[in-house]
């Protein structure tokens, strides 16, 4: 239960569904946090929980879409720790909904959506990435998903986002090897989170996961490597055999 | 003390980062100043490794650039910019200047309050002794949330505009805190520095965050009165140091920080403020060779480069880079000094 003990995680997105979860999972683990969030209340929320359960946490509010937001959140991250060991970019924008065809697309939406899934992602990266290059350590970790690779009527610009995300990270990868700092991509399933509700209001909760149960692929991944820059959170936590 | 040289041509001040300007960051051009062979050679910033191998450490400056130029309002309703270069606990030390160009200096009121947009920023409280182009003001706000949040890069005349503050950063940018990059360890791009890795150069950190160039005061500029700066020498560097073979500084901020870590003789780890001149006849117990920016003969910097390298051979390189049309200051070209 403190196989991050010592370690600085940066999460974006972190004041709801998979986000917290993975800054839940991370903190009993034992890491510092700077978690990332646009809506103040909602992060608030989250950061007093964690420290009262005894996490060191940054609260940083912030837009990922704003460049000098990406900015400040690594500035504030190494002012407050000194450093960064594990990078979640899980901030992501889901589009408008109901999910509209592509052919409906409206496309100021579509580009906000790879500002946010894809742009912001890059950009925090390589803000960050070059304290762990120097110390020759360090975890990166993006939040991608199954449509990413099937196609799935109306779901545009998310899975153009996130199949680029797969790209990013495949690429970054191959350029990472022997400098002792991973990415991964993760596939986190279908859970049962608000985004999951305004892409697919109709589905049965009862049938999907628990974010919490997801963010247990993130406290792998940030403690081993499972060999592939993909990966899928069922099959990494699934019993052997 | 000045060199004997021309001015420098005002189109050679780089007004854009090379990759504003169509090139990679790491193609900029590299004069090699070869103190044992008295020689001035030229090549390619990528090509570096040509001249580095096995044993060699290069210590770099792993300080981040903070937007420091901050605009606030006065208790009279008029915007001035603030540009703070010591800040320690809770007191700024700040040059308040025009917030336009060219952001001549503002005298404050004592006691006056400042505020940014949204907050109350500080309070005057005086003026440095010393330097009394630096205000002194009182200030309630952690530093890193409030610079990051309203500040832009402090720009110069010769970057006629915004130029976006990664690109000011180096790529071993890492805790905020230097008022301007320290631009020496500009031109490396990852892929250079991995290179460098795999052929067996090591690298090691120091933290020093910089203070200004310019009291934006041409005669107050020409007295060269330095300040105290935030520096920080760890203990994984200090053994670097001890099983390098030549260490070669990446920035005149790593010679102040190496040096004035080692002012009793031998390297230690430092954590303090350091206000350690060096120039001419200064001893290097540290720092063997030195990667550097071209800025203007007149800056201290100049004084600092005169503690390696004689007057003769440092007035000969700087005329042949004016001949050759190298670019000048944060975003120009380089300089190794062997």
């Amino acid at each position: 239960m403190s196989g991050l003990r010592g370690k600085v995680a940066i999460v974006t997105g972190a004041s709801r569904g998979l986000g917290r979860a993975i800054a839940v999972s991370f903190a009993r683990e034992g890491a510092a946090l700077a978690l990332c969030a646009r809506g103040p209340d909602a992060l608030r929320v989250t950061v007093k929980e964690l420290r009262a359960a005894g996490a060191d946490v940054l609260e940083v509010v912030g837009d990922v879409r704003d460049a000098r937001d990406i900015e400040r959140l690594a500035a504030l991250t190494f002012d407050r720790f000194g450093r960064a060991d594990v990078l979640v970019n899980n901030a992501s924008e889901l589009g408008p909904t109901p999910l509209p065809l592509l052919a409906d697309y409206p496309p100021g939406a579509f580009a906000d959506v790879l500002r946010v899934n894809v742009e912001a992602a890059f950009r925090l990266t390589q803000a960050v990435i070059g304290d762990m290059l120097r110390r020759g350590s360090g975890v990166v970790l993006n939040v991608s998903s199954d449509v990413a690779v099937s196609g799935y009527p109306s779901w545009g610009a998310y899975a153009v986002s996130k199949a680029a995300i797969d790209a990013l990270t495949r690429t970054w990868a191959a350029e990472l090897v022997g400098t002792g700092v991973r990415i991964h991509a993760v596939d986190p399933g279908d859970m049962d989170t608000a985004m999951h509700r305004a892409a697919l209001p109709e589905d049965d909760p009862a049938s999907l996961l628990d974010p919490a149960y997801s963010a247990e692929a993130f406290v792998r991944l940030a403690l081993a490597d499972p060999g592939t820059d993909r990966v899928r959170a069922t099959d990494l936590l699934a019993p052997a055999g | 003390m000045t060199l004997a040289v021309a001015a420098l041509p005002p189109e050679l001040r780089a007004s854009l980062p090379p990759e504003l300007r169509g090139l990679r960051r790491d193609r900029v051009r590299l004069m090699i100043v070869d103190r044992a062979a008295n020689e001035v050679r030229h090549t390619r910033f990528d090509r570096i490794g040509e001249h580095l191998g096995t044993g060699d450490l290069l210590v770099v400056n792993t300080s981040r650039t903070l937007p420091a130029a901050i605009p606030a309002l006065r208790a009279d309703g008029t915007l001035v910019q603030l540009r703070p270069c010591v800040r320690r606990d809770g007191e700024w030390h700040a040059l308040a200047v025009e917030p336009l160009p060219p952001h001549r200096n503002v005298p404050l009121v004592l006691g006056e309050r400042l505020t940014t947009a949204e907050l109350f920023l500080g309070v005057v409280v005086g003026r440095r002794a010393d330097i009394p182009l630096l205000w002194r003001i009182a200030v309630e706000l952690p530093d890193v949330a409030l610079m990051t949040g309203v500040g832009e890069p402090i720009r110069y005349s010769y970057v006629p505009e915004p130029v976006p503050l990664e690109h000011y950063q180096t790529i071993f940018a890492t805790r905020p805190g230097s008022a301007e990059t320290p631009s020496a360890g500009r031109a490396f791009s990852w892929e250079l520095a991995i290179a460098l890795r795999r052929e067996g150069v090591a690298l090691a950190e120091v933290v020093l965050h910089t203070g200004l160039s310019s009291y934006q005061d041409d005669e107050f500029d020409l007295e060269h009165r330095l300040y105290e700066e935030w520096s920080e020498v760890p203990e994984d560097t200090v053994r670097a140091v001890g099983r390098a073979a030549r260490v070669i500084a990446v920035g005149t901020t790593v010679v102040r920080a190496l040096e004035g870590a080692a002012r009793d003789g031998t390297l230690r780890p430092w954590r303090g403020w350091t206000d350690l001149a060096i120039r001419e006849g200064s001893p290097l117990r540290v720092a063997h060779c030195l990667l550097t920016g071209l800025h203007e003969p007149q800056a201290s910097h100049w004084d600092l480069l005169r503690a390696f390298v004689g007057a003769p051979l440092l007035e000969r390189a700087y005329a042949e880079a004016v001949e050759r049309r190298y670019l000048w200051h944060e975003f120009g070209d380089s300089m190794l000094i062997l």
